[in-house]
Order: C-alpha cells, then sequence, then structure tokens
C-alpha cells in the first residue's frame, strides 16, 4: 500500500517534470489509435520486443490488437520498444516505469519478459500483467497468453510441401530458441505429412544470447538466397524483422515465401507481396485484443490462455488466393489436429 | 623555355625569390626574426646555420606550410601568399625533402605522376615528359625504373625530376647530402648547376661548409632565428663560415691517445643474416672484435648492413647465425634484455623509433631500457623515485635541458633528447656501447658534448662499435675503422692516415658497381 | 602561467568540450527529427530515483570491467575488439561451474570466478598467440573469435540448457543460492540491491592502475604501446608481450558477466545481456584508458541507458536517441581529446623552450664550460622545430 502510495506521487512528479519541456506531444502519441480518452481510467502499457512497433510481424500483430482494443473501447495507451542485448533490469525497468506511471494493465510481448513480469508483477500487485509467449509464471495478476505456433506451422508445412515443384523446401528462423523451434518442428511435420521424402533445408540466423536474427533482413536474404540457389522454391520464415530479406529473395528470385505471425501479403512491401505464398497466422492481435476487452469489461483475468487451432489462435493465411486449390486438403489437416488424430510435435 | 649559358650571372640579375623581413614567433621562442634573403635566378644560393637554427621554419615558410607573423615573400618580382604547399608548386617553388619520398615497388614514372596526373597523364605523354626533363639537365633517368633498384644518388634525381615536372622554377633543397657518399655529392653538385645554368634557382640548405663552399653563388648564414650575413664563397674561408654559424669556436671530435688495450671485449664471428623476402644476405660473414678501451668505427653508405649488424648485436633481428662473444660469454643466443642486462649499452640510430617514448616523461625515458635494473626498479616494481632522481643526475651532468623531468620526451629538441639518451645509456654502466649515428641531427654544442662523453668513457676502458655517416667523426673518434658494403666488411683502415675520399672510394666498392654511377657523363 | 593549473584546466577542457558538443549535436537531431528538445533533455538529466540509481551503478559496474579489459589492450595498441565473445565465454564457463556446485558456498563462487578469468585468458590468448607467432591483426582475430565464441556458447548452452516447462528462456542450471554474491541494500525502502560484486570491480580498477602505473609489466607494456620499436629496443619481448597483453585483458573480460551471474540472474542463459564487449570499446575511449575515467564513462552510458525507458513511455521519443547521444559522446570525446591533446603538446614545446630563453635553467648553464653569450640560441629549434615535429608524429599514429 505505501509502496504504490510512494509510486504515484513519483509518477506524478516525474510526469510534472517532463510536461514543463514540451506541450503534449506524448499526448498525441498515447492516443494514437483515435478516439478521445478522455475520462478513460485504464491506461494501457504495452512492451514490445526487440524490434517495436513496425516489425511487420510478431510486434505487429500486438499493436494491432492494441489498435483494435482502442478503437472498440475507451483506453489510452503507451508503448515502448526492447533494445537487442538490453540488461534484465531494463527490461524490468521498463514494466516499473509503465506501473510507476499509472500504466494498467501492462502487457508484455514476448517471452524474454518471463522473469521479469515475475518480478516485477510481485512488486506491483494491484496491477495487471500480461505476458505473450510465456506460461511460467503463476501469480494472481499475471495471466499467461500462449500459442500453439506448431499447429499452425503444420499447415503451412502441408501447404509448402503440396505445392513445391522441386520436392525442396526451406525453413528460415530468427533465432534458434526453443519458441523458434516449436515452428520448425510443425512445418517440418507439415511437409513430411504430405511427403515423407521431401528435402528441407534448416538453418537459424543468430543463436541465442544473440538475438540479431530477428531484426536483420540482410542476413535474412542471404540465408534465403542460399536455399533458393540450392534449388528450394519455397521458404518459411519465423525471423521476425529479418522476413523482408527472406521475402526480397524469393521475390528477386523468382521463389516463393511463407510469412509469419500476422498476414504478411498485407504488411509487407506491396513489390515483394506477390511472392508471399501463404502466412501462418499467429494472431497475436486476437489474445490482446480478447484480453484487454475482459479488462474492459471487468471480467477475470489470470492464469494460462492457450491460443491452438481450435481457439483460431493460429492457422493460415490465404491472400492473395496462391493456395485457393489445396484450402480443401489444409482444412482437412487442421481438423485432424483439432480432433486430436494428428499430434505436432513441439520440438525438431 | 630560354637557356642562356650564363656561368656567371650579372650580380643585378633577376631575383627568383626575394624575403623581406620574415618573423615567425611561437609564445616565448622567436624561431624566425627579420630574415632577408635574395635570391637571384640562375643560382645556388646556400642557407647555414646550425641545426634549429630556423631554417626548417623559414623553408616551411617558403613551401607554404606555416605562414609568416610578418614580412613579405616575393616570388619572381610579385607578392605571394603562399598558404599551403599547394600554392608555392603553383608558384614555382619545389622542396626536395631530407627523406626521400617515393615508393619504393613504383617506376619512377609512377613516382612521378602521382598526384600529377592532370598535368601529363600518366602514360606516354608523361613518360617524354620525364625524358626531356631527364636529358635537359642531365640527370639521366630512366622512367620506367623501379625504385627500389635505384641508388641513393638516383633516387634523390627522382626527387629533383618530380620538382621539375610539376613546373618548379625555384628548388629548395634539404640538407641533400647528407645521404650521400663524397663520389654522389659531386654527382649532384653537377646537376645542380646544371640547373643553374638552364636559368633555375636552387636553395641549398646545408651544414656542411666545405660542400657549401664549392658549390653556392651565395651563402647566407641564419643564427638564432635570424640572417646574420649574406656572403660570397671567394670571400670566406670554413672557419669563417663556422665562427658566423655558431658564434663561437667549433669543436672537432680528436681522439688523444688510444686507450686501446689488448683484453678482447666484443668478438663477432662470421654473423649472417639471411634476408626474411628471400634477397641476398643482408650480413655475410662479418668478424671484428673490438677490445677494451677501443672504438670501432663501421663506415659505410647507409644501407649496406650497419643498421642489420647492430640490431644483430642487440638480439633484435632474428635468424642470425654466427657467434657473438662479450667479454669471452657468447652472447648470441640471449634476448635483448640479457645482453643489456649484461652490460651493452645502446644508443639507436633512430632515437624517436628505437630509443624515446615521445609521449612519456623524462623519467620514464630514463627508465628505458633499464626497468628490469637498479636504480629504476626494484624487483617487479618501478622505483619512480629513484628513477627521477637518477634522471635529475642525468638532465645535469650531461646537460640536457629542459625545465624539468616531467615534461615530455617530445617537446625537447633533437640535441636535449640525445643527451638524454646517451645519459642513460652510460647510466648503466656499460662496458660495450653500441652508437648508432650518435650525433645525427644534434646541435653544435650537444655534438661536442656526446663526443667527450664517449671520449671519457674509452679512457675508462669502454668498447665502442661506433656508427656514422658522419666521416669527420668517424674518423675523429675511432681507433679503427671497418668499411661495410652489401653487408661485407671490406677493408680496415687507420683513421689517422685516412682521407674522407678515399673511405667514400672503398664504401662504393672502390668506384665499380656504385650505386650512383648509373649515370656518368 | 601555473604549470599544474594549465594541466587541470586542460584535463578538463577536453571532456566539457565533448559533452558540449554532444549536446548540440543531439539537440539538432532531436530538432531535425521533430522531437520536443526540452523535454527529452529535462526527462534525460533528471537525477534518478534511488532505484535507478541503484540500476546505473550496477549497469555501471559491468560496463566498467569491460572498459577496463578493453583499455588494457588500448594500453598497448592492441584493439581487442573480442570482449564480447571473452566475456560469453568466461561467463557460461562460469555459470556451468558455478551450477555445478563442486565446492561448497563461496569456495564454488571463487573457483567459478577463477574458471571465468582463465576462460576469457584463454580465449584472448588465442588471438594473442596468432598475433605473435603470424602476425595475424588482432581486430580480425578477436572479431572471428567472438562469431566462434557465439556459436560456441550456443552450442554448449543447447547442450548444459534445462528447460522449465512453458518457459521459453533457456538456461544453465541455477547456481545453488549459497553461492550467490549477497547484494547491498543501500536503500531501506528500494528492494533493488546493489551487487555485491562491486567490491571485485573496485579492486579491479586498482589493480589496473597498480600494475599499469607502478610495476616492470605495466612499464613494459605502456611502453610497448607508445613505440613498440623503442620497446623492443630496451629489451621488452613484443611477442610475449603481445600475449600477456591479451591474456589480461582476456582475463579482466572474464569478470563483465559475473556481477550480474552472481548478482542477479545467477544462471546463464538466453536473456543474458548481449554487447558488453563493444560498450566497453566505446567507455574505454571515453575514459581515456584511465580507471577512473573508465568508471566516470562507464557510468555515464549506464546513466543515459537507465533513461530510455522513461523516455519512451513518459516522454515518447524513441529510445535510439540515447544510443545517438553515446555513440555521439563517443566521438566528440575522442576527436576534443585529439585537439586538446595537440594544443596540450605544443604547449608544453612552447613552455620548454620559453622556460630555456627565460634562462630558467641557469643553474645548468652556470658550470658550462662554453660562454655561449646567449641561452636562447639553443633553444630556438624546440619552437620552430615543434608543430612540424608533433604534426609528423600524429600522422604516424593516425596511420598506424
Amino acid at each position: 500500500m505505501r509502496r504504490t502510495k510512494f509510486a504515484a506521487v513519483l509518477a506524478a512528479g516525474v510526469l510534472a517534470l517532463a510536461g514543463c519541456g514540451d506541450s503534449g506531444s506524448s499526448d498525441d502519441n498515447s492516443n494514437g489509435g483515435g478516439g478521445d480518452g478522455a475520462g478513460s481510467d485504464i491506461k494501457v502499457g504495452l512492451a514490445y520486443d526487440v524490434g517495436g512497433r513496425g516489425d511487420q510481424s510478431f510486434n505487429d500483430s500486438a499493436a494491432a490488437g492494441l489498435d483494435q482494443a482502442k478503437d472498440e473501447f475507451d483506453v489510452q495507451s503507451q508503448e515502448s520498444e526492447a533494445e537487442d542485448g538490453e540488461a534484465e533490469s531494463a527490461r524490468e525497468e521498463r514494466l516499473r516505469t509503465f506501473a510507476d506511471a499509472g500504466y494498467d494493465p501492462i502487457i508484455a510481448v514476448g517471452f524474454a519478459y518471463g522473469p521479469a513480469v515475475q518480478k516485477v508483477s510481485a512488486e506491483y500487485t494491484d496491477v495487471q500483467f500480461a505476458i505473450i509467449d510465456d506460461s511460467t509464471n503463476t501469480a494472481d495478476n499475471v495471466t499467461n497468453l500462449v500459442f500453439a505456433e506448431e499447429q499452425g506451422s503444420f499447415l503451412v508445412g502441408a501447404a509448402a510441401a503440396l505445392k513445391t515443384e522441386t520436392d525442396h523446401i526451406g525453413f528460415i528462423g530468427g533465432v534458434e530458441t526453443p519458441l523458434i523451434q516449436k515452428f520448425q518442428a510443425g512445418y517440418v511435420a507439415g511437409a513430411e505429412a504430405v511427403n515423407p521424402d521431401i528435402q528441407i533445408d534448416v538453418t537459424y540466423l543468430t543463436q541465442p544470447p544473440d538475438f540479431s536474427g530477428f531484426a536483420d533482413p540482410a542476413r535474412g536474404k542471404t540465408a534465403a538466397q542460399g536455399m533458393y540457389d540450392a534449388g528450394a522454391d519455397i521458404v518459411y520464415h519465423a525471423a521476425g524483422g529479418s522476413g523482408g530479406g527472406v521475402f526480397e529473395a524469393a521475390s528477386e528470385s523468382g521463389n516463393r515465401a511463407i510469412g509469419v505471425d500476422s498476414d504478411q501479403y498485407n504488411t509487407a512491401d506491396p513489390s515483394v507481396r506477390d511472392a508471399i505464398m501463404t502466412s501462418m497466422l499467429k494472431n497475436v492481435n486476437v489474445a490482446v485484443y480478447e484480453y484487454l476487452s475482459d479488462i474492459v469489461n471487468g471480467e477475470e483475468v489470470g492464469g494460462t490462455v492457450t491460443y491452438d487451432l481450435a481457439a483460431d489462435g493460429v492457422g493460415y493465411s490465404t491472400s492473395g488466393g496462391f493456395i485457393d486449390d489445396i484450402v480443401e486438403q489444409l482444412d482437412e489437416y487442421k481438423q485432424q489436429i483439432v480432433d486430436g488424430d494428428i499430434e505436432v510435435p513441439t520440438t525438431p | 623555355m630560354t637557356t642562356h649559358p650564363q656561368e656567371a650571372p650579372a650580380e643585378s640579375g633577376p631575383l627568383a625569390v626575394r624575403l623581406r623581413g620574415i618573423g615567425k614567433r611561437f609564445p616565448g621562442v622567436i624561431a624566425n626574426d627579420d630574415i632577408n634573403i635574395d635570391v637571384r635566378r640562375g643560382t645556388i644560393h646556400a642557407l647555414v646555420g646550425e641545426n634549429g637554427a630556423g631554417k626548417s621554419t623559414l623553408m616551411k615558410i617558403l613551401y607554404g606550410v606555416q605562414p609568416p607573423d610578418s614580412g613579405t615573400i616575393e616570388v619572381d618580382g610579385r607578392t605571394m601568399r603562399l598558404s599551403s604547399p599547394a600554392d608555392a608548386i603553383q608558384a614555382g617553388i619545389g622542396m626536395v625533402f631530407q627523406h626521400f619520398m617515393l615508393a619504393d615497388n613504383l617506376t619512377v614514372l609512377e613516382n612521378v605522376v602521382l598526384g600529377a596526373e592532370k598535368m601529363h597523364g600518366i602514360g606516354g605523354a608523361a613518360r617524354a615528359k620525364i625524358r626531356e626533363i631527364s636529358d635537359a639537365y642531365g640527370l639521366g633517368i630512366d622512367p620506367d625504373r623501379r625504385v627500389e633498384d635505384l641508388g641513393v644518388g638516383a633516387r634523390q634525381r627522382v626527387e629533383i625530376l618530380k620538382v621539375l615536372y610539376r613546373g618548379a622554377r625555384t628548388i629548395i633543397l634539404d640538407e641533400p647530402t647528407a645521404v650521400l657518399v663524397p663520389q654522389e655529392v659531386e654527382e649532384l653538385f653537377d646537376n645542380l648547376r646544371e640547373l643553374k645554368r638552364e636559368g633555375l634557382a636552387v636553395i641549398f640548405i646545408s651544414h656542411k661548409l666545405d660542400e657549401v663552399l664549392s658549390v653556392a653563388d651565395d651563402i647566407t648564414v641564419i643564427r638564432r632565428g635570424t640572417t646574420v650575413a649574406t656572403v660570397e664563397p671567394a670571400s670566406v674561408t670554413s672557419r669563417q663560415l663556422a665562427e658566423l654559424m655558431v658564434g663561437s669556436e667549433l669543436p672537432t671530435p680528436q681522439t688523444e691517445a688510444s686507450t686501446v688495450t689488448d683484453h678482447v671485449l666484443l668478438e663477432v664471428r662470421e654473423l649472417r643474416l639471411p634476408d626474411p623476402a628471400g634477397g641476398r644476405e643482408l650480413l655475410s660473414d662479418v668478424s671484428f672484435r673490438i677490445h677494451r678501451g677501443e672504438v670501432l668505427g663501421i663506415a659505410g653508405v647507409e644501407g649496406n648492413g650497419q643498421s642489420e649488424l647492430v640490431e644483430a648485436i642487440m638480439g633484435m633481428r632474428p635468424g642470425m647465425t654466427g657467434r657473438i662473444l662479450l667479454d669471452g660469454e657468447p652472447i648470441g643466443r640471449l634476448s635483448t634484455r640479457a645482453r643489456r642486462e649484461a652490460g651493452i649499452g645502446y644508443i639507436p640510430e633512430d632515437r624517436h623509433r628505437h630509443g624515446l617514448l615521445l609521449d612519456a616523461p623524462l623519467w620514464e625515458n630514463r627508465v628505458l631500457g633499464h626497468q628490469t635494473r637498479r636504480p629504476s626498479a626494484r624487483g617487479g616494481l618501478i622505483d619512480a623515485r629513484a628513477a627521477r632522481a637518477d634522471t635529475r643526475r642525468i638532465v645535469e651532468n650531461y646537460d640536457v635541458r629542459t625545465p624539468g623531468i616531467e615534461v615530455h620526451a617530445r617537446a625537447l629538441s633533437g640535441g636535449n633528447q640525445q643527451k638524454l639518451i646517451v645519459g642513460r645509456e652510460m647510466s648503466g654502466d656499460p662496458v660495450l656501447l653500441i652508437a648508432s649515428h650518435p650525433t645525427r641531427g644534434v646541435d653544435v654544442g650537444a655534438q661536442g658534448a656526446i663526443w667527450d662523453h664517449i671520449k671519457t668513457a674509452r679512457r675508462a676502458g669502454l668498447a665502442v662499435l661506433l656508427i656514422s655517416a658522419d666521416l669527420d667523426e668517424l674518423i675523429g673518434l675511432s681507433d679503427r675503422i671497418e668499411v661495410i658494403l652489401r653487408g661485407r666488411l671490406v677493408g680496415e683502415f687507420d683513421p689517422g692516415a685516412v682521407t674522407p675520399e678515399q673511405l667514400g672510394s672503398a664504401m662504393t666498392g672502390a668506384g665499380q658497381d656504385s650505386a650512383g654511377k648509373e649515370t656518368d657523363a | 602561467m601555473n604549470v599544474r593549473l594549465t594541466k587541470l584546466l586542460l584535463g578538463l577542457a577536453a571532456p566539457l568540450l565533448a559533452l558540449g558538443l554532444a549536446f548540440l549535436i543531439t539537440s539538432l537531431v532531436l530538432a531535425l527529427a521533430g522531437d520536443p528538445v526540452g523535454a527529452v533533455w529535462s526527462q534525460l538529466l533528471q537525477w534518478p530515483q534511488p532505484r535507478n540509481q541503484i540500476n546505473i551503478l550496477n549497469n555501471a559496474m559491468v560496463l566498467f570491467l569491460s572498459g577496463l579489459a578493453v583499455s588494457i589492450g588500448f594500453r598497448m595498441n592492441l584493439f581487442n575488439i573480442g570482449v564480447d565473445g571473452q566475456y560469453r565465454v568466461a561467463v557460461f564457463v562460469a555459470a556451468v561451474v558455478a551450477g555445478e556446485a563442486w565446492l561448497p558456498g563461496y569456495a564454488n563462487t571463487a573457483l567459478a570466478i577463477v574458471c571465468a578469468m582463465l576462460a576469457g585468458a584463454l580465449w584472448a590468448g588465442i588471438a594473442g598467440v596468432l598475433k605473435a607467432t603470424r602476425g595475424v591483426s588482432e581486430v580480425i582475430a578477436t572479431i572471428m573469435l567472438n562469431f566462434i565464441a557465439t556459436s560456441l556458447v550456443a552450442y554448449l548452452l543447447a547442450k548444459a540448457a534445462v528447460r522449465e516447462e512453458g518457459s521459453n528462456v533457456i538456461g544453465t542450471k541455477v547456481i545453488p543460492e549459497s553461492s550467490w554474491i549477497p547484494g547491498i541494500q543501500v536503500w531501506s525502502d528500494v528492494a533493488t540491491e546493489l551487487y555485491g560484486f562491486i567490491v571485485i570491480t573496485v579492486l579491479a580498477g586498482v589493480g589496473y592502475w597498480f600494475v599499469l602505473n607502478k610495476t616492470r609489466f605495466g612499464f613494459e607494456l605502456r611502453a610497448t604501446g607508445q613505440s613498440a620499436t623503442a620497446a623492443v629496443a630496451s629489451g621488452v619481448s613484443a611477442k610475449r608481450m603481445t600475449i600477456a597483453t591479451m591474456m589480461l585483458s582476456g582475463a579482466v573480460a572474464g569478470l563483465v558477466g559475473l556481477p550480474i551471474l552472481f548478482g542477479d540472474s545467477h544462471s546463464y542463459g538466453s536473456t543474458f545481456q548481449s554487447g558488453l564487449g563493444f560498450a566497453g570499446i566505446a567507455i574505454a575511449l571515453l575514459g581515456r584508458n584511465h580507471p577512473v575515467g573508465i568508471a566516470l564513462g562507464a557510468l555515464l552510458f549506464a546513466f543515459l541507458d537507465e533513461q530510455s525507458n522513461p523516455l519512451q513511455i513518459l516522454v515518447g521519443v524513441s529510445p535510439d536517441i540515447v544510443a545517438i547521444t553515446q555513440g555521439v559522446i563517443v566521438l566528440t570525446v575522442v576527436v576534443s581529446y585529439e585537439l586538446v591533446r595537440r594544443y596540450g603538446a605544443r604547449l608544453e614545446q612552447r613552455r620548454v623552450a620559453a622556460e630555456l630563453a627565460a634562462g630558467v635553467t641557469v643553474a645548468a648553464d652556470g658550470d658550462r664550460r662554453d660562454p655561449d653569450p646567449d641561452p636562447s640560441a639553443p633553444s630556438a629549434p624546440d619552437g620552430s622545430r615543434g608543430p612540424g615535429d608533433g604534426d609528423v608524429d600524429l600522422s604516424k599514429e593516425t596511420t598506424r
């Protein structure tokens, strides 16, 4: 109790100080989604992973969920993005700064925030936290939002195997973490379900703890070019911002690529759009939106919410019409997964 | 281009360069003060003065490197503002530096056109132009030879050609004879006379008075930053010139009675050093002995193995074979440090590269090379207090002019730096001193002091290996002189009986395949 | 003019000039980008809250060690770009050793620290040996070793990893609590504690100063850095020195990650702070290779880092401005120190010349046999040669 009071006073002081240097651009920023935030009590703090809003992928998907919530509900928001290789204390401070400034709920995008959320949520017990891609937190004021990426990846893997003309496809992971290995495992399983003899090249751009692989389009392009040169004609990337390079390589060599997280046919640069056959949808936006909607509606939050095929938390996109002819087959696989007839592995 | 042969231009010949009242001050120091010089076209004008008398500053002003604080520069009758070397070149002034600025692995043509590609291109036109200049001034330069194949004299002519190629009508030569043997000096002077016949003006900086007297038409003496006199060579003796220069008497390096003993201190046997690049041996079959109390001088044109010999004895050259015995003990396999600790003092030829830490205070420079011994060190620790005290002793005993021992070595003049090194190397009570060009670039006062120190130490039984390009110094200090040529010792001379000319002949191989002989006219 | 005062003023001039320039340039960048200049500075220059002060100190500790490691190489003109790889290998080794807990309590901690320093030293030593024996540029070698270290640690981490169900963070076994280095509670009402590793960090700083300035080894290291040729002529073995310096630099680099390991994370994993080695290069430059300077540089960087979150959340400006400010500071520091150094060198030469001209060394002159009519004569060269000499040597330095 004492802590909260102290924090609130501190936050007010900091805000006042920050305010005296300028007359409201921070307000502009927090109301970016439109709609007048005046009168609303809900201030959402969104802490992005490396790459932040504009990565055309994972973080953007979270941003989309926030934007949707802001359109429909009366909430204010502020966003903050992680830096590559930052200290654990920097992540903690990000959450604390949000909390001190009165943001509640605070959504942490990405598993890197796991330990920080655990620590800070214990310090600010009357603030609600949500974390995406981590299910280790058990505190009452933390909601874990996790996805069955392997299921969605299974479907695009099957799509790639059905569509390839060379029986040779590829997978590019941003950083070799357990999370991205889930994508790989599902993709490989899906492709091999269609064609057990298919050749699948797998590469990762960087290894933890080097996370630059999620934000290095040049490296993504080089890796993809290598795969296309070696005979692969479809490459699936789970590499965040590095995916832009994968699309470029696909477009330049006349091959195809599979996007990730959001429907990248719509978000990627128009010049490479036609190379994007489909995207594995990881509907972080849905998770963020639903979480915020629960908060606004005063519903119970907390615990772990898993977004899988059954919950439409993951899936694939059909924009561009490149895979319209195989939708039927893919839906068959989907049904089998939902029914539990196919169990998709989570590790390669 | 007009070429009227004027052996002796009229006294009133047109002025190429006229300097009036040139002054240049640095806080606390007047580098140049009221310099007045008239350089007539078609003459060789010598500028003489002690090291540090202000010649370099003056030349930097004339070549546009530094602006003068006061005074005027007129070139060919027009007052000029020279704010960069490019301006100077534009005005027809060229400079040949003491240290050649040539790329060894390029041809003469490539070296000449480098940076002047716009003038005649880089191909046939440039080659023709170089031939034309070479023929016109009798330089005898083949544009397609590689610079690395040329001798020192020829390289210098390439430098001169470079300047002419850029259209210079006034050429400044900074100590051009320092790197040449007597025969090459004569050839250079022939070239210079050719230049003046063609109507160019040559400004010749030197402190070798005999040379100046033999080649110059006018001599201007600079002392303490100001022009003290302009004289004609016919009207002065070299003694008078020297006194004008220093304002006091010149010291001479005369060894007194021989102190040579029969105790062999350093014995070098069949020293060989292969060329790491695979060329001919840098040292082949070098053997000699130095006794206690003896000074052995090594004469030779630079680049004939002197540096390698010194560094081999100091243990700085891997790959050496042969035996080195110091007082009977083999030291050939010891590290440089162990050799120093065994009693070898070392005055390196390039004090900036090998002798000093320019950005360290004087007392740390005192420690350098003695960091394992008292008083500089005590166990694994540096004893700063004792080192400082001993540095003060050196500063006092060796007359190192400095306001204190905490100033950086860089702040001292060359002569004072050298005195510090000599004092340091003597302080380890060496039994053998290896002195490479111990007085190069040192003012006259310091030169005399250094000679005195070497002589004193020799009397006390020190063995000295002396390498010098200054033949007077060699002859004056040595008990014995060996001549080195292409890594071999080719002759032994008695300094009491030999002349600089005889030494010069031996240094160039007695006339056969000499470095400076490509252009025998 | 008072010499000490001049030195002090010159010493202060460089950092002040640098910070002033950095302030201007950063403001310009902000203004061009249309960000609120005033708000950014008022946030950036705010005195940190107690909690943030501790964070800054903790972060600075890590940066200080990194800067120290880099500057050991710098003092010998060795560019150890590989601190990043060295600390990564070292902290991994320490995490594994401490995690296995072969020894009890603090013996385990001590063993892990020694192993980390050894690992860092050996990793850096590879570059040292390559340079000494084969002449491979240490810049190239250490950069390559960084890549190898990254992959090697990733590979070994995958082997040694302990995965917690539901978490995507992978890491080594958690160190037993008895081997943690306890934090220091600075403020009674703030939970964040100062890393206990500060004691070792301070010792490292003092040790650095002592070894470099007071020992023969340090003298030889500095001499080699100032002039390798002169050091060789003085009897220093350049090869041994290269290897020893790289290893010492690597050993200190081995400490870099340890404050975090023993004070906070207690295991090495995928979220462990990275890029510390590169920050160390900037900080060593900033601190002019002096332990106090490095400490100040580390504090400044840590302070700016700490402001990046509030800047974004409270002012709404991209935290990249922090990185820009840091980069600009490094550049302006390097430039202004060089300017001040040249000016200082020139000033000293003139002063020496002036003092000689004014007859300060009359005592020395008194016992000269040579009746020199004017003591200013030999001093003239100093002034006239000085600037030229300076220029020549500077160009040598920059091309080296």
